[in-house]
């Protein structure tokens, strides 16, 4: 779940990977979908935009239950005006973004969530990028695991 | 951990406390006390309601358009459509003043958007009561939210003559400049910001904008893009057109998009839009500019043709 600092509430889904073999499950590769159109409290005209992120990051205290992260994402922003008069206005953006937060693990529970702050370095200038790719995004994420989904223990 | 906060507390204290004050030359800036906008002093060349205080009959049906200027700027903004006005008599001009406006940095520092507003609800009021029967609205950038505002309000319901048409030239919903959204953790830090003025423009548009100014800014637009994102209904008989900017580093043209998804004729019809093949933030004012081709001035002259076009049908 994102929330844009002054635009919109963006919710998606992602994965999460680490593994021992990566800083000692230190590090976690990350995969999202983030959609406007699955955002809630967004009004009927709000525009319909997707971001597309692939990321990094680096858990500090890893074997805490309360974790501290830091990472870089980047990925690809899209945006639909629907209208074709808006054909000669930049649609598309290449992300790149910085984030840090807490990752913290419920107690005898296989759930965990994190919460990040985190900021687009490439954001809308009026020129040649899309002006609904904002600047400062506030993201909530709980994780399960997927080996909990699929393998019998 | 603890040097750390000893070093840590009194920096964030400083930050917070502190709030930098311009150095303002009297003589060269409209920031200061002696230069102000013309229309203060002469308001009977800059306010239909000032100079056709008994109207005719005949003038009581010539359409009268109010004008209001963007965030930080003057009734300089529209001073050409005034002259085409002036040429042509098919319509009238009635270029308001935004509140905080045109007079130095403590008024513009103490404003609010809803002070800078007033100025055109006290002339489209006076107006009305003059029988004027045919009023117009245009917007230059943060004129444009603030007529919007007047729209999703419902502030028109009380007046028995709506306004015949909206215009709006590049309005500003969301900023080029995106630090405008961080204006709530660096504007106590910063103070103000500067802005770099054409030599012609020199004392026509304020060069300090206070971080409090900033902030009714993005309250403003922050406010207009939700009620755009819920839904904003023309009144009966309200027309609109927006023309924007293609490329604008000040009011970015996806302000454009928001309006028009937004913005909904009385009977349901989307507003009528432009999009312009300009660079230029408010390509109507051409006066002032370093810089000017042959194509700006083409603009200016097919938006204000089309403008002029609209009022008279």
């Amino acid at each position: 779940m994102q929330q844009t600092q002054y635009l919109y509430n963006e919710n998606g889904i992602g994965v999460d990977f680490s593994t021992s073999k990566l800083l000692n499950n230190k590090l976690h590769l990350k995969a999202e979908i983030l959609s406007s159109r699955l955002g809630f409290g967004n009004g009927v005209n709000a525009l319909k935009q997707e971001n597309f992120i692939l990321g990094a990051q680096y858990h500090f205290l890893s074997d805490k239950n309360l974790q501290i992260l830091a990472g870089v994402n980047t990925g690809l922003f899209l945006v639909d005006y629907e209208s074709a008069v808006f054909n000669v206005l930049p649609n598309s953006s290449l992300m790149f973004s910085v984030e840090a937060g807490v990752h913290y693990k419920i107690p005898n529970s296989p759930v965990s969530a994190s919460l990040t702050v985190g900021y687009n370095l490439i954001n809308g200038n009026g020129v040649n990028i899309p002006g609904s790719l904002f600047p400062v995004f506030y993201k909530l994420g709980v994780f399960y695991p997927i080996e909990n989904l699929f393998c019998k223990k | 951990m603890k040097n750390f906060f000893i070093i840590l507390l009194p920096a964030i204290f400083a930050l917070a406390s502190c709030n930098p004050t311009p150095e303002i030359d009297n003589a060269s800036m409209l920031d200061g006390n002696q230069i102000y906008d013309a229309s203060l002093a002469h308001p009977f060349d800059y306010l239909v309601s000032e100079y056709k205080n008994n109207p005719t009959e005949t003038e009581k049906n010539t359409p009268v358009i109010i004008c209001a200027h963007g965030y930080s700027a003057s009734t300089f903004e529209w001073d050409e459509l005034r002259t085409v006005a002036n040429s042509n008599q098919t319509f009238l001009v009635s270029q308001v003043l935004l509140g905080g406006h045109g007079t130095d940095y403590v008024d513009f520092k103490a404003a609010t958007w809803k002070n800078w507003q007033q100025s055109i609800k006290n002339e489209y009021q006076k107006l009305q009561d003059k029988g004027f029967k045919k009023i117009f609205l245009a917007g230059s950038s943060t004129g444009a939210p603030l007529i919007v505002e007047m729209v999703s309000s419902g502030y028109f319901e009380q007046f028995s003559v709506k306004p015949k048409g909206i215009f709006l030239i590049d309005p500003i919903v969301v900023s080029s400049n995106k630090t405008l959204t961080l204006v709530g953790l660096l504007g106590p830090v910063l103070g103000y910001t500067t802005t770099e003025l054409e030599t012609g423009e020199q004392g026509k548009w304020y060069v300090y904008r206070p971080q409090e100014s900033l902030k009714q800014l993005m309250e403003l637009i922050n406010l207009t893009r939700k009620n755009l994102e819920k839904g904003i209904v023309l009144p009966a008989g309200t027309a609109m057109k927006i023309y924007k900017s293609k490329v604008d580093a000040t009011a970015d043209p996806v302000s454009a998009v928001m309006l028009y998804k937004g913005l909904k004729t009385n009977d349901g019809k989307n507003v009528d839009i432009e999009m312009i093949d300009s660079d230029i933030h408010v390509f109507t004012r051409l006066n002032g500019r370093n810089s000017v081709s042959a194509k700006d001035i083409k603009n200016q002259q097919d938006v204000f043709a089309d403008m002029g076009s609209r009022m008279k049908n």
